[in-house]
């Protein structure tokens, strides 16, 4: 994948620049990075149309800004200058392109003699809040923890007077090699398919010592030395679990005396309710990942499992090759150290959606859902039984979830056409173009927007270009309702036929055949095994679903 | 302490170690240009503690002249 990078900044941040073009050039060739003119006047780059920075068309831009010189250190009057910044800055927005604006640390010599520190909070707060307004109100506009930097190496090893001096360099070299880190790992983010699920075991991995072992020897876990250890990086898992991240036990323990820890330790920060799935029993963890894969309808490939026990990781790795398997620490302080990297490097996302932080939520409900299906006599009492609403949703007010349905379902895909943020946006404007979005409810919950269709409107014939649905809503009958209600449309409108495409995939074998048994014709097959579809919408057939409309 | 100062140099200018000896000149590096030796100055005093003026580090063209500044013969 390739990049177009801009680095825009108040402070001469060319170093950074000239050492990023050497790191992207060696990891990416086709990327390219702005040359930058100058420094100081990003707005004025932003704002001119005739810009270089302009005629350059980046799809990603960084704005690393100092707060002291956009204040031109006067704190006084530190809330309006960074309103303006911002209203400015608003003004000067492509819609299409990706901009990562830093936050906020105020640095300059006078604030070593401020005697009211009230007011250097007060500025960086100002910008932390108009930021974070921005970018909630746009979705193509993200913060860049730039103050994280700072604060790792501390601001005495961050910035140079003299440097500042000779050539309004702010930063050290450790600060700007730490930037260009971020940078990479920030435009990598924009293409890895993160993982899904935290597949974790319980005895020396997320408390020190064995459970039920003996009652004279409880747990190493609490608010002191080792013990504290093990209760920091359950910090760290239950704020990967707020963002989205599902957690699974896969332990080898008498479940009682697990739980009972689980439940009841007061310095367990993780509880049941955190925990998608629960499999504490004495078969082997390939078998029990395998039987969460199949609950939680999900591939090998969404899971990292980690275990203290390197027998453990071993058969893991040789039985289920597509899963995960990160290593772990030899001592116990490297712990939350060495989560925070498994969640960069495998679970850490571009942007986080409200479905996101529904995850947890919505998977147990999905548990719950699949003991009634075993339960059920048949399948459509089991479905009645669910009592599902449908609702259409509007695209344009849901892009970031179309975005994300389309270009991170493998599974219920029939053409894996992957379409950038930017691209969806110019879809939803597309009058060749009908976009229909689904959200389903249940008697268990809401499953969120789940499902997403695009209409190709600009041929003789309408043709569905992209079909995608959710796997947590699959083998449901919803993809009747939602083919019938297109094609209801379609007709209404005057539209006699209606096409459709499957192009296989490593993946998306589970729909192979569905156009087949939504009772379209082929009417041509590639020789990559793709098929061409048609159905006359003036003939449809009768297709059974349980599910109600609703508006 | 001169190995420091060339190891130093290497680094800031990204460049493979034994690249820069005591003979170096600017001119002998591609990377060594103006923005890159605001940066090695910069760098000379905060992990080095080597403070050099800043109208003598402008003048500076050399590992060499930069050894002079840092007081070692």
């Amino acid at each position: 994948m390739s990049h177009r990078i801009a680095v825009l900044s108040n402070v001469n941040l060319n170093f950074v620049i000239r050492m990023l073009k050497k790191e992207l050039g060696a990891a990416e060739p086709e990327s390219l990075v702005y040359e930058t003119a100058g420094y100081g006047n990003e707005l004025g780059t932003l704002l001119d149309a005739t810009s270089s920075y302009e005629a350059f068309r980046p799809d990603i831009t960084f704005l690393i800004m100092d707060l002291m010189e956009v204040l031109d250190h006067d704190l006084s009057a530190s809330s309006d200058r960074i309103e303006r910044w911002f209203s400015m800055l608003e003004g000067a927005l492509h819609e299409e392109r990706l901009y990562y604006i830093s936050d906020a640390f105020l640095w300059g010599p006078e604030l070593e003699v401020m005697q009211d520190t009230d007011c250097r909070k007060q500025s960086e707060d100002r910008w932390q809040e108009c930021l974070r307004n921005l970018s909630r109100e746009r979705s193509n506009v993200r913060i860049l923890p730039y103050r994280r930097i700072i604060e790792e190496i501390g601001a005495e090893n961050a910035f140079s007077f003299k440097m500042w001096y000779m050539g309004r360099i702010l930063h050290t070299n450790e600060a700007q090699k730490r930037m260009v880190e971020l940078l990479l790992q920030t435009i990598r983010l924009q293409e890895r398919i993160p993982k899904k699920v935290l597949l974790l075991d319980l005895d020396n991995t997320l408390w020190g010592g064995l459970a039920g072992e003996a009652d004279h020897s409880p747990v190493v876990l609490s608010q002191e030395h080792t013990g504290l250890m093990y209760k920091n990086l359950q910090r760290v898992i239950t704020q990967m679990q707020r963002q989205g991240v599902l957690l699974g036990i896969v332990s080898k323990n008498n479940e009682k005396d697990a739980m009972d820890i689980i439940a009841s330790h007061p310095h367990m920060v993780l509880r049941p309710e955190d925990f998608v799935c629960k499999k504490i029993n004495w078969r082997t963890k390939p078998e029990n990942i395998a039987e969460i894969a199949k609950e939680l309808n999900l591939g090998m490939d969404s899971f990292v499992f980690w275990d203290d026990n390197p027998a453990e990781r071993e058969l893991v790795k040789a039985a289920l090759p597509q899963v995960t398997v990160p290593d772990f620490p030899d001592k116990p302080e490297e712990l939350p150290d060495a989560m925070i990297r498994i969640y960069r490097q495998y679970f850490e996302q571009a942007a986080i959606t409200g479905e996101d932080r529904q995850k947890t939520r919505q998977y147990a409900e999905n548990a719950r859902r699949n003991i009634l299906k075993a339960q059920a006599v048949d399948f459509a009492s089991y479905l009645r039984q669910l009592a599902m609403e449908i609702i259409r949703e509007r695209p344009e007010a849901n892009l970031e979830r179309l975005t994300q349905l389309v270009n991170k379902t493998n599974q219920f895909n029939l053409t894996t056409k992957r379409y950038e943020q930017s691209h969806m946006q110019k879809l939803l404007h597309d009058t060749g173009k009908g976009i229909y979005l689904y959200r389903v409810k249940d008697c268990f919950g809401d499953n969120g927007i789940v499902a997403a269709v695009i209409v190709d409107l600009a041929g003789t014939a309408p043709a569905i270009d992209t079909f995608v649905m959710s796997c947590r809503v699959m083998g449901r009958n919803i993809e009747n309702a939602i083919v019938d209600d297109i094609e209801k449309e379609l007709y209404e409108e005057g539209c006699l036929s209606l096409q459709a495409q499957y192009l296989p995939t490593a993946k998306n074998k589970p729909v192979e055949t569905l156009f087949e048994k939504l009772g379209y014709t082929v009417i041509q097959t590639m020789e990559t095994g793709g098929k061409l579809y048609e159905i006359n919408l003036a003939d449809r057939p009768e297709r059974e679903y349980y599910a109600e409309w609703h508006t | 302490m001169k190995e420091k100062i060339i190891a130093l140099m290497e680094e800031v200018l990204q460049l493979p170690s034994g690249t820069v000896s005591e003979s170096t000149r600017m001119e002998d590096l591609e990377e060594w240009d103006s923005l890159a030796h605001v940066m090695l100055i910069g760098e000379l005093e905060t992990r080095l503690s080597i403070s050099i003026p800043l109208d003598e580090a402008v003048e500076i063209t050399s590992v060499q002249e930069i050894f002079e500044k840092a007081g070692l013969k």
